[in-house]
């Protein structure tokens, strides 16, 4: 390829309080080409792109656009030069309709009226050209994900740019409509536009780039086009030599899940029509039937926002159900507080780690300890042993590897990854006959990942059950026994772990039902 | 090494709002040396200055702790002055109405009256927070102002002292005096009352489980929840707590030191509270030590007044500048 | 009739400082900046309002100059410690209220010294409305009033069309709802933060300086009486929209007229009573309206751009 690049970043570095984000990481793009940007959580790719799109500030290093050095101060910049960004967590305003989220920013027609009519004409004929249909008068709190990945495109694209950039963009989207968003970014790169796609995912990368860069804890470690490309290369620039590959789960394919279950005794954990509604009368549960045998790792599958946060709630008690009964052990804890079933019961990974699990102005110790703090050994009477926590607490830094300045730290020096190891240390810091693991492995590098993979494995061996809640489709099938998906709050199928088929899961994810997957599966 | 690194920042505010208010001063023409050494060392030149200062730092000490334990719990209670008028009604009240029973009768149940009827005030911010789901800010400030009228009522009522110009009711009874510690200049057991209170609201939240549930709550209030603590009954608590203890700050002042109601007892004391419970930024071991900082310079205040004619209020300019330029220091270790 | 005519143009009358300083704090509101010093802002926009009057030799407009520039300066200090130095903003606001309140009374203490009875400035005079204010009935209680009573209502007829019709508006209640999202859009939302905030603070500072201006010509100690409190409550309730702002301006002004008539007709109920309705009447009020009412997503919170999130 001797095309010219229109983008080149060089040598930029980025530094946060004392941590080097970005160490000397160079990156060029070339017209009308999908460049892959890999890399495990943290490896800087998500930094790098907010310094091209404006977000954050360079540290050091140059961008080159077109060939002119190119200074940029902020989003509005880079949106002038033509450069678009679609950010992993959407940014957008709930209560606005998607028009009002489009045109922000821009200068309408009539400024002083608001009659936008020239501009949702503009929409609705983009979204025909790019494949990308959206109803420009819907509130953006009232669409699905899907839709609202859509918006976000057209966003950019409504701004005329030439570069797109794609932030891990599949999260929580179907195999389907990741097909679907494939297709699309191949008619934007069609009609001139270069795309960078940012993923974790290697599969998604070989699917869908002509070249892909790896970056690995801030730094630059290869770049390649994909005839040169192979999944071995990858991997070890992913992982670098601190992993053994041969032994991971991660990369094992599934090799090392194990589905021997108890199948003899009571079930660890036991759902009998479970339903919960909201105070307003919503159903968000609705008639959950399922086992989970001692021993087995139970996954359940789903685009966000179908029920996952009610069922894990319901079954860690912070939630009572409206209807229906949950069992542990043959033993009714339907209306057990959360304080009984965290003694031995229950422990719970929350998804949302900041809001629902970590106490930032609280420190490590404290954090560690949350919900446990009324349980020997820490504490005595009414009192806190503070001595016993502490020592405990050194150990839990020590072995799951908490960068922090010790028990004392405030939380809120913490990196997420780190929280999120936290979260992980302290549900498997007391005994739990069924832990809950709702996106457990979300911002943790690949080691992590590996780690908390092994951790969930080795429950197994002594009998304790898991039920793991994840977005993540692939994690799901590497590692559980059987796999529920989860569709408005109804549970539309449970597959065997032989029967895993990620095209099966993913049409029940978007709720065709089970009849008409095995017709489909008749079919062909 | 660290406690120098804790103490610099408000050694740097303090000078820097001394150095604020000097202008205003020397607008006004005084002496602004003269005027410095009138607000620091009036509390230490005699021993009647030194007790001024410490029945100031009495209800001073209580007002901010009625601020810092819900606040430990991430609640705003802004009704600490209508706690303590609440509190000091019901106080006196017991006090008039049972001015004949005997000093080991009266004495408790004057301390209980004042104390459950500040708890009870604070619970009405409390069940409409827990009920409702209403700020608690709004409605317990807007209670002070009710409370205003209720002892504007009280003293000008039936009990009304009709020798003494201002709205004041009759004295209570003798058994109601809470006992002295030195007769002349005349200080009263308050004092160890309040140390008590600080040093039992310290040992509650470094170290005992349901002290930690309160920093939990109000670190992260839906984490906490998740977990298993009741969140909503901990912010109930910590506002019940804080009224009882401001209600205890209207005991005082009225069994202690005024034997009487006297409509303004609770002079600027909620204000004042809360200055000193941001400055120690919220923590408990410090606020008896804030509080005894502001008392020497509100004492001086007063005496600067007196002596050289400059507005009282400069002090209290100075007081708010200092947590101004306290928090300020925040910023600027997060550089 | 003739008492109907009077409560209501007192009411209209006793709307004015809830209006400009409710509408001030929605203002900042709608960017995210959350004020609660009005007590104390609204104090020094009394006292300042006074003393400019007063030194003025009794102009009006140099007191209302004099308190909307202690206003705005009030508030540029609340937008630069929150959203330049990214101070809690409920903790800033504290701390501002406490200094206005105790610039309030320094002031005409250095200015006008300790005396025993205040002077007075002349208060605003009505300017009824050509043709309009011969209307029977109409044109007493709606066009014959001073000029602040119109520029209230006309000021949140304008704030809702600014809001909700035009680009700008647009652009500043994302600010409030999502600043992330408006930062990444290239909208400035630092600029929204401030200017939102000095225009409420000058606003608040005016629904001070109305208090003398209008009511009692004179500055006393502590004259707000907790209406800063009360309009952070109406704002609350009115959903951070200019239009309920003037329906529950009106509504706390009649409450509040009607408590000093009750006193003035001699009802045979101890005034105190009377002085707590505005209070209670906004708790109760609040019991059925806080659930329901919507604040801008943001509110009381500080953006910052390179905070990662986590």
């Amino acid at each position: 390829m001797e095309k010219e690049a229109i983008l080149e970043l060089r040598n930029i570095r980025k530094v946060f309080d004392k941590t080097v984000a970005l160490d000397s990481v160079s990156f060029s793009l070339y017209p009308g080409e999908i460049h892959g940007l890999l890399g495990g959580n943290g490896a800087g790719k998500t930094t790098l792109m907010n310094i091209l799109y404006g977000l954050y500030r360079k540290d050091d290093g140059e961008i080159d656009f077109h060939g002119k050095k190119l200074n940029i101060q902020g989003p509005r910049d880079a949106i002038n030069h033509g450069i678009g960004m679609v950010h992993q967590h959407f940014l957008q305003i709930g209560n606005y309709t998607v028009l009002e989220n489009i045109v922000l920013g821009t200068n309408v027609a009539h400024p002083g009226t608001m009659k936008l009519d020239a501009e949702a004409n503009k929409i609705i004929e983009l979204g025909n050209r790019f494949r990308l249909p959206v109803d420009p008068n819907a509130v953006v709190d009232t669409l699905p994900v899907g839709t609202r990945q859509k918006v976000e495109i057209l966003k950019a694209l409504y701004r005329g740019v030439e570069v797109l950039i794609l932030d891990e963009p599949t999260t929580n989207l179907t195999p389907q409509e990741v097909d679907d968003l494939f297709e699309s970014l191949r008619v934007i790169v069609n009609e001139g536009l270069s795309i960078v796609f940012i993923t974790h995912k290697l599969r998604e990368v070989l699917h869908v780039c002509d070249r892909i860069t790896v970056l690995r804890e801030g730094r630059n470690i290869t770049s390649l086009t994909r005839a040169e490309a192979s999944e071995e290369i990858f991997v070890r620039a992913m992982v670098g030599d601190q992993m053994n590959i041969e032994d991971s789960v991660y990369f094992s394919h599934g090799s090392m899940a194990n589905t021997a279950v108890d199948e003899s005794s009571n079930p660890a954990l036991e759902m009998q029509n479970v339903s919960w509604k909201t105070k307003e009368g919503i159903s968000r549960l609705s008639g959950l039937n399922f086992q989970i045998k001692r021993g087995e790792l139970f996954g359940v599958a789903g685009v966000a926002g179908n029920g996952q946060r009610e069922l894990a709630e319901c079954v860690t008690g912070v939630i009572i159900p409206t209807d229906g009964r949950i069992l542990m052990d043959g033993r009714d804890v339907t209306a057990l507080p959360v304080c009984e079933l965290l003694k031995g019961r229950i422990s719970y990974i929350p998804e949302d780690r900041l809001h629902d699990g970590f106490l930032p102005k609280a420190n490590v110790a404290q954090n560690l300890i949350l919900g446990y703090h009324r349980q020997k050994p820490y504490c005595e009477g009414v009192f806190i042993k503070w001595n016993t926590v502490y020592d405990k607490v050194r150990d839990a830094i020590g072995e799951y590897k908490i960068k922090t300045n010790g028990p004392e730290d405030p939380g809120g020096n913490l990196s997420g990854g780190n929280i999120q190891r936290v979260m992980i240390a302290r549900a498997f810091s007391m005994d739990s006959q069924v832990l809950v693991a709702h996106n457990p492995t979300r911002g943790l590098d690949i080691p992590s990942m590996d780690f908390v993979y092994n951790k969930m494995l080795e429950r197994k061996k002594t009998g304790a059950a898991t039920l793991l809640i994840s977005e993540d489709l692939d994690e799901l099938l590497l590692i559980c026994d059987r796999v529920a998906v989860l569709y408005r709050g109804q549970i539309v199928g449970i597959l065997d772990r032989k029967d895993f088929d990620k095209y099966a899961i993913g049409r029940l994810m978007s709720g065709i039902q089970a009849e008409e997957t095995a017709d489909l599966r008749a079919a062909s | 090494m660290t406690i120098v690194r804790k103490i610099a920042p408000y050694v740097i505010a303090i000078i820097a709002s001394f150095a604020a208010a000097g202008i205003f001063i020397a607008l006004t023409g005084a002496n602004i040396f003269q005027a410095y050494e009138t607000i620091l060392f009036t509390s230490f030149r005699t021993p009647n200055g030194f007790v001024q200062t410490l029945l100031k730092f009495i209800p001073l000490t209580l007002q901010a702790l009625a601020f810092t334990i819900p606040l430990t719990a991430g609640k705003f209670n802004m009704g600490g002055e209508g706690q303590m008028i609440v509190g000091a009604i019901a106080a006196s009240a017991v006090g008039i109405v049972g001015a004949d029973l005997p000093a080991f009768i009266l004495l408790p149940l004057v301390i209980l009256a004042g104390v459950a009827a500040g708890a009870l005030w604070g619970l009405i911010p409390a069940y409409l927070l827990y009920k409702f789901n209403i700020n608690e800010i709004l409605t317990s400030m807007l209670l002070n102002f009710v409370s205003f009228q209720i002892i504007d009522l009280v003293a000008t009522g039936p009990w009304r002292d009709p020798v003494a110009g201002h709205p004041t009711t009759v004295q209570i009874g003798q058994g109601g005096f809470l006992p002295m510690l030195i007769k002349n200049p005349p200080l009263n057991a308050g004092l160890i009352l309040a140390l008590l209170v600080a040093a039992a609201v310290y040992l509650y939240t470094s170290r005992t489980t349901g002290g930690y549930e309160l920093v939990a709550t109000g670190a992260n209030p839906r984490a906490a929840a998740v977990f298993g603590i009741n969140v909503k009954r901990m912010f109930v608590f910590s506002i019940v707590l804080a009224g009882g203890i401001a209600g205890l700050s209207g005991v005082i002042e009225v069994a202690g030191v005024q034997h009487r109601l006297i409509v303004g007892l609770q002079h600027n004391f909620l204000v004042l509270g809360v200055i000193i419970a941001l400055i120690a930024r919220g923590n408990n071991l410090a606020v008896p030590f804030v509080a005894f900082f502001i008392a020497i310079l509100e004492i001086g205040a007063s005496a600067m007044q007196r002596t050289m004619n400059v507005p009282i209020e400069m002090v209290f300019i100075v007081e708010a500048l200092v947590l101004l330029f306290v928090l300020l220091s925040d910023v600027v270790r997060r550089r | 009739m003739e008492s109907l005519i009077t409560f209501l143009r007192l009411t209209l009358l006793s709307m004015v400082p809830f209006v400009l300083a409710a509408q001030g704090t929605m203002l900042g509101g709608r960017a995210g900046v959350f004020n609660v010093a009005q007590e104390g802002i609204m104090l020094v926009g009394a006292s300042l309002g006074f003393i400019g009057s007063y030194l003025a030799g009794g102009s009006t407009l140099v007191g209302i100059l004099a308190a909307m520039l202690v206003g705005g300066i009030f508030g540029l200090a609340l937008a630069y410690f929150t959203t330049s130095l990214k101070m809690n903003q409920f903790v800033i606001g504290l701390s501002l209220l406490f200094i206005g309140t105790g610039l309030s009374t320094l002031i005409p203490k250095l200015v006008i010294g300790v005396t025993l009875s205040q002077p007075l400035i002349p208060t605003l005079k009505d300017l009824p409305i050509p043709l309009l204010s011969n209307i029977p009935f109409l044109g007493r209680v709606l066009f014959s009033h001073n000029i602040l009573v119109y520029f209230s209502i006309l000021l949140s007829i304008g704030l809702w069309y600014f809001l909700f019709r035009t680009q700008l508006g647009l652009e500043l209640r994302s600010v409030g709802e999502n600043p992330n999202a408006a930062d990444s859009l290239g909208i400035n939302t630092s600029k929204h933060r401030y200017v939102t905030a000095v225009l409420g603070g000058m606003l608040i500072g005016l629904a001070g300086a109305y208090l003398p201006m209008v009511y009692t010509g004179t500055f006393t100690e502590g004259m707000v009486k907790g209406r800063g409190w009360l309009t952070i409550a109406l704002t609350f309730f009115a959903g951070w929209s200019p239009l309920p702002v003037l329906y529950g301006s009106l509504f706390f002004a009649g409450i509040e007229v009607a408590s000093y008539r009750f006193q003035a007709g001699g009802i045979a109920i101890p005034y105190q009573y009377l002085l707590m309705v505005p209070y209670l009447a906004t708790i109760l009020v609040m019991m059925f309206t806080f659930r329901k009412t919507r604040v801008p997503g943001f509110l009381g919170n500080n953006y910052d751009r390179e905070k990662r999130s986590l």
